[in-house]
């Protein structure tokens, strides 16, 4: 007994390998309005019948969006699908239209904090989570031909990128990189930073 | 077996518990019993047919049994199991999770040794070696059992408090252009990228730069 | 996590992460092995380890592998437990990917399946056979990390 209409405006906001399912609240006067969200992975479809796996931690939740990180943790496509019910009345299923891969989340440039300590070149890198790495590119300015690679985990704090001439003036920018689908962020803004003896002076 | 009837509680928290590989079945004393109570052990690996005794774990008071030299192949899994004995009665066997020794070890930080000169401070790392029956048996590194194997090495300037953390994949860093006269402290840990394995930090090696000819 | 890495199957080479898979087993390792009260019997590991399979022969036996959890295991290890079926559908999913990048070696006519192989897949598929189709298919799940160890 649908008398429930089903939730509208079903989306993924996917950033930096975090995603979420959202959609817009369904309004019944004088009643809480809660929500299932189920997944169906390429997997489901083609050998398991196309079942559906509800997401506990979104069932009968009155949030409108639903972490689904954990679950979208294969580059195939994803069906999503949500449900709203207000006491023992239910809605249908509304469903994401097409598919989701995790392949198309959007990747941002990570916020980097380069400073010299002496004449060592040092970065510290947010915190993006596991599913993220950085690959910070660095030079010595006017050597642009001579360009040297890290690759960085997340959160690195005072990671160590080299040994600066004295004197000189080092740049340093970085891409965020998604190990398990591949594919890398465009790159930050480029900071450089000068080594003198024990005072360092950052150029921008 | 002529098997005594058995109604004695059983061990309790029967565990492998791994270090560098060195495998050894621990347990607790049966709730409720006091002195007096007796163990036997036995292991199998998973997959074959049979359990095997430990005869030097038999009629033991003790709450814990080596078994490092019966799980050493590490391609292997295995379990184990514990009985107890009290009076004339018995426990049930009561048996450990699957064993995995590459997965289910921990790993001891890595050595560190640290030399210096006025302006710079040389690093030498040392990965744990896997578990061995005897001293004269040949040393198998953890870096031949976890080919991945890298190190994370922080170092401190006691100075200015700061502390710099450089991902290396051989064994030896030298961090040059120093401050002389300064005290620098070194620790170091193992990552193992596959499978995801992380020892925890060494104590620190303080060593100072030499004061300026 | 680990991230993507060149694995080598004999000539086969294939850039792949198994980070997930290994995250995902280790998940639900204690679980699923406890729904496998037979220690006698192994699908994976005997009476032949997988360490004894040569070389060239790798990719092979991979590549079976992976159509043989797809096609005869995950779907008969569904479970009560919601938070256990999330994972083997993480799992599962994860393998899809995985072996259409072991099918690309497979199409580059890499993966030659010599006859010790072919052995030692039937001798898998003998050991999945002789058990019911639920017990198998649970064992089969609880020795991924046979697996895992073997292809890393």
């Amino acid at each position: 007994d649908a008398l429930l209409p089903a939730p509208q405006n079903i989306s993924i906001l996917s950033t930096n390998m975090k995603h979420f399912l959202t959609w817009s609240p369904v309004i019944v006067q004088g009643a809480t309005v809660r929500y299932s969200v189920e997944f169906q992975g390429e997997y489901e479809r083609e050998y398991a019948n196309e079942s559906w796996i509800p997401i506990s931690e979104c069932s009968l939740s009155t949030a409108t969006q639903c972490d689904i990180t954990d679950d979208i943790s294969a580059s195939v496509a994803y069906k999503l699908r949500v449900r709203a019910q207000a006491g023992a009345a239910s809605s249908q299923w509304g469903s994401l239209e097409g598919f989701f891969n995790r392949v198309t989340t959007a990747l941002t440039p990570p916020v980097l904090k380069v400073t010299a300590d002496g004449c060592h070149l040092l970065v510290e890198l947010q915190d993006m989570g596991p599913a993220l790495q950085f690959r910070v590119l660095f030079w010595r300015k006017g050597h642009e031909s001579r360009v040297r690679q890290a690759v960085l985990s997340s959160g690195s704090a005072g990671a160590h990128l080299a040994t600066m001439e004295d004197g000189a003036e080092y740049c340093v920018r970085a891409q965020t990189h998604a190990r398990a689908i591949d594919r890398s962020s465009g790159f930050s803004p480029t900071q450089c930073v000068r080594a003198q003896g024990d005072t360092s002076v950052r150029l921008v | 077996s002529g098997e005594l009837y058995c109604s004695l509680p059983n061990p309790r928290n029967v565990r492998f518990e791994s270090v560098n590989m060195k495998n050894v079945l621990r347990w607790s004393a049966p709730e409720g019993t006091g002195d007096g109570v007796l163990y036997k052990v036995k292991y199998s690996v998973y997959g074959v047919g049979k359990w095997i005794r430990k005869p030097e774990c038999r009629n033991i008071n003790r709450t814990w049994c080596d078994l490092s030299s019966e799980t050493s192949d590490h391609e292997e899994q295995y379990y184990a199991s514990v009985k107890a004995f009290l009076d004339g009665m018995c426990s049930d066997w009561v048996e450990t999770t699957r064993f995995n020794p590459l997965t289910d070890t921990k790993i001891d930080p890595p050595m560190v040794s640290v030399s210096s000169t006025d302006k710079s401070i040389s690093i030498i790392l040392a990965p744990p070696e896997k578990w061995k029956r005897s001293p004269e048996e040949e040393s198998i590194s953890l870096l031949q059992v976890y080919p991945g194997l890298q190190y994370n090495v922080a170092v401190l300037n006691k100075k200015t408090k700061k502390r710099w953390f450089f991902s290396i994949s051989n064994n030896t860093l030298v961090v040059p252009w120093l401050e002389p006269g300064t005290a620098y402290c070194v620790s170091a840990q193992i990552h193992v990228t596959t499978p995801l394995l992380d020892s925890g930090f060494s104590k620190e090696h303080c060593i100072a730069t030499l004061k300026e000819k | 996590t680990a991230g993507n890495r060149i694995f080598h199957f004999g000539a086969c080479k294939v850039s792949m992460s198994t980070a997930e898979i290994r995250a995902g087993f280790t998940a639900i390792k204690a679980n699923i092995q406890s729904r496998d009260p037979i220690r006698t019997l192994s699908i994976l590991s005997h009476p032949h380890s997988l360490h004894k399979v040569k070389s060239p022969d790798r990719c092979c036996i991979t590549h079976h592998l992976f159509n043989f959890y797809v096609d005869k295991v995950f779907k008969h290890c569904t479970t009560e437990d919601s938070f256990v079926n999330r994972k083997i559908s993480s799992i599962a999913n994860s393998f899809l990917s995985v072996r259409r990048k072991l099918g690309q070696c497979h199409e580059q006519n890499n993966c030659v399946c010599g006859e010790e192989s072919m052995e030692k897949y039937k001798q898998i598929l003998a050991n999945y056979e002789g058990l019911n189709v639920t017990s198998a298919a649970m064992k089969s799940l609880g020795e991924l990390d046979i697996l895992l160890d073997w292809m890393e």
